[in-house]
């Protein structure tokens, strides 16, 4: 009887495993679908307080929607096995392109809803936002960062990729994002400082990326692996100049820290809402979604945490002293440059997505 | 009560619990992700070959073995000492360094690898004080090295290494000691002809629990190391946030899974094994040893009693090198690895009174915001409630099938038992996020993930690990004659139980119900997987601020989790104070 049961038991799973979205299979529906309710995956902290009350008190409070946050760092592989096993218990989640793009590849995304959008906000939305099956409403960028105590004003300051890589002309420590996660790396930053230029940038030459990285290794005190870290380096002064989000530095520099962002040749990111098929209040969801990309909800939200909307209506309804902080303020878009995130979902014909591609290269790379 | 007879007269029987819970928690989802790995049904090697084919995955491997090897060498290098003078201190004072090696565990270990920056850094304390004393000109490299990874893993791993030596330790009868010594030992004699083999099964079970715990650290080589400190585990996480498919990850996982396997078989598993036939395979010349002790034990008792009192009266029960000065060397050695242990636990506490908006040392201003932000914030309290329920089940659920699992074991074959135990630790030996997919996987079967009862069993497939190695190392040395002659004695299994053989390994017992319970609270891997986003314990809120706020709130949570032990020794102070008074005023009434 018992044996009987396991082998039933292990033979559903197994099968709900395996079979790439079975979503058919016995497998138990974890939480009761409902209309009233939204679950939602972002990051905590100050970030997540300012989603809360730019997106989600306006959004149940026009609604009537209960909305309950899940703030957890989620890998792409737990999403794929939520889905795969028929147990989605969140209904949106904030996540880096590649990986969007690559659950989305693998179908296990739905598609997001515009005709709920209106139009006049749409057209406000910059165009590589508004993907079929994710919806970018924060940009962010990595820039170079340096210390001032080091590189004080009246003395020459890196401000070009090159010039970070140029160990002789400005001397210090340097500090460079770990590559082990294949994003976010040093990858465009190291062609960059190669000479490449930034339409060129994604082109397959990963043994170039690697041989301009070879220049730089010595001088690298730190690679770091998280925004918490990044942070850490750059209050401790574990780096004279890095490369670093601009909201981490920002945080930092209005702390009285003596750093300073430049804004040249700066790379802008974004993280897309997706629905995850299967999502209980899938509904709720693409509501939700439709909300982020109000101009109004989006400079609330610049005003509480400095990641630049995605609605270029957003910057009419924001103070000066607001939209200088922000990474697509107008000055800086001539000098910055969007990521490719489908050229890192992109996959060969190994089966290796680009991302992958460069991790393994990455991992050989550490260990020489 | 026959049905208890019947166990009792099957003493493999008792292992079935914390097996039957192993089995649906995390041995079938196992096999699931074996298949996965062989792409079954179509089966192929091609995911171990791709393992295989890349050198670096292969050099980590390795890298990752050295590591391992070298932090659990370390560890009882300095836990063995450790561990003895402990056992050695007058009573009051064990409780005290007992409690004081468990303190660091209660921080979590996300904020302790933090601690060890804000000591090691550039612009560290160490760095810091060597360059105000003009000792150095620039900082030294101590951070983002090997060196530092080892600092880190030792300062983790240490407890687990010193709990299981000191529970054996205590069980160990000190006349023997008393004896050889009278017989004319000296005092290293005495000590490594006698105590050091009696003491192995905690050797042994230390190392193995130190060993494959190593095996699967993630985020101390990641925090703490250069670039090339990379871990096995480093690489599987980067891949689980990188790719969609499990089969990479699992067959990682299983090739790590077969060295430990191979490593633990050559090291000897047999922890419950008694010190008599386990010890033969390490030291050929022990079988000489143990005559040696015989004759010495045999010698004893022709001696004239008189004169064995006399003798008994200068040594018995004293710790060996009696002098002063071993005494001063024997302090000094535990005091600096107190200070080892609970020094990036005091800049924690320091560091939580800090008034900036981050985790700094030193503070740049004192407040006490952070500890108003933990107990005006449900979330914390809520989060903080949660995890002490799911610790206190866990402990007393793998407890007992743990301690009832470690009888079984220790009275079955020695081949079964090897094999058992290895079975026992797989889920301690495995990366922390493969257990956590198998789990994950297990409790979707049963319907409860997202519930406190899948959180609790999930944790309990590790605590059993612990708790079983440490009871089998302490059943290791108990005479199994005691039991019989209680049973010659007309008294029932039963019974003999409860008032022979559980007060004597007590110490073991108690040893793994701790582990149990920490394990458990200090969890966060497998706790994200299966709460399915519903229930938030302590440490999952922890990792959620030290990942995106830094903010000193994880600083007062540590500095609150180590006042709750310190409270509770002074507890345990005043009660032994007042008892002690009330003695004292009984027997002035007597006299009077």
């Amino acid at each position: 009887m018992n044996q009987s049961m396991n082998r039933r038991r292990f033979m559903q799973a197994a099968s709900s495993v395996m079979t790439v979205g079975a979503l058919s299979s016995g497998a138990t529906q974890v939480s009761a679908a409902s209309s009233g309710e939204l679950r939602l995956n972002m990051s905590a902290g100050n970030f997540g307080e300012a989603v809360m009350s730019a997106f989600v008190k306006p959004f149940e409070a026009e609604t009537g929607i209960k909305v309950t946050p899940v703030y957890q760092d989620l890998r792409v592989a737990q999403v794929a096995l939520m889905v795969k096993t028929n147990s989605v218990t969140i209904d949106a989640i904030l996540i880096n392109q590649p990986n969007a793009l690559s659950l989305a590849a693998n179908s296990y995304v739905e598609k997001i809803d515009y005709s709920i959008h209106k139009q006049q906000e749409l057209d406000g939305i910059v165009e590589y936002c508004k993907h079929p099956f994710g919806f970018g409403s924060q940009i962010y960028s990595m820039n170079i960062v340096y210390n001032t105590n080091k590189f004080p004003a009246n003395k020459p300051r890196p401000t070009t990729w090159a010039e970070f890589w140029d160990v002789d002309k400005f001397p210090g420590t340097r500090a460079l994002p770990s590559g082990q996660f294949g994003f976010p790396a040093p990858w465009e930053e190291a062609l960059l400082a190669d000479g490449v230029v930034k339409d060129a940038l994604y082109t397959n030459d990963i043994d170039r990326v690697f041989a301009s990285l070879d220049k730089i290794k010595p001088h690298v005190r730190k690679w770091w692996t998280s925004g918490a870290e990044n942070l850490q380096i750059l209050r401790d002064e574990v780096a004279d100049i890095a490369l670093s989000y601009d909201g981490r530095a920002l945080a930092l520099i209005d702390q009285g820290a003596p750093i300073e962002i430049s804004r040249n040749q700066a790379k802008l990111m974004w993280d897309y809402w997706i629905v995850p098929k299967g999502a209980p209040n899938a509904q709720n969801a693409q509501k939700f979604i439709e909300l982020v990309g109000r101009a109004d909800r989006q400079a609330a939200f610049a005003q509480l945490f400095a990641l630049s909307p995605s609605n270029r209506r957003a910057y009419e309804l924001m103070p000066e002293k607001v939209t200088r902080k922000l990474a697509t303020y107008l000055d800086y878009v001539a000098s910055s440059y969007p990521v490719n995130g489908e050229w890192y979902a992109q996959t060969g014909s190994d089966g290796l997505s680009n991302s992958q591609r460069l991790i393994q290269r990455w991992n050989g790379w550490i260990v020489r | 009560m026959e049905a208890l007879q019947k166990l009792g007269r099957m003493p493999t029987g008792l292992a079935v619990p914390a097996f039957a819970i192993l089995l649906v928690i995390f041995g079938i989802p196992i096999v699931q992700l074996f298949l996965i790995s062989v792409n079954a049904p179509s089966f192929s090697v091609v995911n171990y070959r791709a393992f295989f084919e890349q050198g670096a995955t292969v050099f980590v491997l390795f890298q990752t073995i050295e590591m391992s090897v070298v932090a659990t060498v370390v560890c009882l290098i300095i836990g063995y000492p450790t561990a003895y003078l402990i056992v050695a201190a007058p009573k009051s004072v064990r409780t005290t360094l007992i409690v004081l090696v468990f303190i660091p565990w209660l921080t979590s270990g996300l904020v302790r690898t933090y601690a060890w920056t804000v000591i090691l850094g550039d612009h560290g304390l160490i760095n810091n004080l060597l360059l105000h004393l003009r000792l150095i000109s620039d900082p030294l490299p101590l951070l983002y090295n090997r060196l530092a990874v080892y600092i880190g893993m030792v300062h983790i791993t240490l407890p687990i290494m010193i709990l299981p030596l000191v529970s054996v330790m205590q069980g160990i009868d000190k006349s023997l000691m008393a004896a050889a010594r009278s017989m004319g030992a000296r005092p290293s004699a005495a000590f490594w002809r006698v105590f050091f083999p009696l003491s192995l099964p905690g050797v042994r079970s230390g190392t193995l629990l130190v060993f494959v715990v190593c095996l699967g650290f993630y985020i101390t080589p990641q925090a703490l190391g250069g670039l090339r400190d990379a871990m096995l585990s480093n690489f599987i996480a980067a891949q689980l946030a990188s790719s969609l498919s499990l089969a990479p990850i699992a067959a990682a996982a299983f090739i790590l899974l077969a060295i430990a396997v191979v490593m633990l078989s050559i090291f000897g598993l047999d922890v419950s094994g008694t010190p008599h036939e386990t010890a033969q395979p390490l030291r050929k010349s022990s079988p000489y040893r143990l005559r040696a002790l015989g004759r010495l034990l045999q010698y004893l008792y022709e001696i004239g009693i008189r004169y064995r009192a006399n003798r008994w009266t200068v040594h018995l029960y004293q710790p060996i090198g009696n002098s002063g000065r071993s005494k001063i060397v024997g302090a000094v050695f535990v005091l600096l690895v107190m200070v080892y242990l609970l020094f990036p636990g005091l800049v924690v506490v320091i560091m939580s009174f800090s008034a900036g908006p981050f985790l700094e040392f030193p503070p740049s201003g004192l407040s006490l915001q952070w500890y108003r932000s933990f107990f005006g914030d449900p979330s914390w309290t809520l989060a903080f409630w949660d995890s002490l329920q799911i610790a206190v089940t866990v402990a007393v659920l793998s407890t007992v099938a743990g301690t009832l699992a470690a009888f079984g074991l220790s009275r079955t074959y020695p081949r079964l038992r090897v094999f058992l135990m290895m079975v026992i630790l797989t889920p301690i030996t495995l990366p922390a996020i493969v257990v956590a997919v198998a789990a994950y996987l297990g409790l979707i079967n049963l319907g409860l993930i997202g519930t406190k009862a899948g959180i609790v069993l999930a944790h309990t497939i590790l605590a059993i690990a612990y708790v079983v190695v440490i009871v089998a190392a302490t059943l290791a040395n108990f005479d199994r004659r005691l039991e019989q002659a209680a049973k010659s004695m007309r008294a029932g299994p039963v019974r003999t139980l409860v008032r022979v053989t559980l007060p004597l390994i007590r110490p073991g017992i108690i040893g793994g119900a701790v582990f149990a319970f920490i394990a458990s609270f200090d969890e966060v891997v497998v706790t994200s997987l299966v709460s399915g986003f519903s229930i938030r314990t302590l440490p999952l809120k922890m990792l959620e601020n030290i990942n995106q706020q830094l903010d000193p709130t994880i600083a007062a949570v540590g500095s609150l989790l180590t006042l709750l032990p310190v409270l509770w020794l002074i507890a345990l102070y005043l009660t032994w104070w007042r008892s002690k008074l009330k003695l004292q005023g009984a027997s002035a009434n007597q006299i009077a």
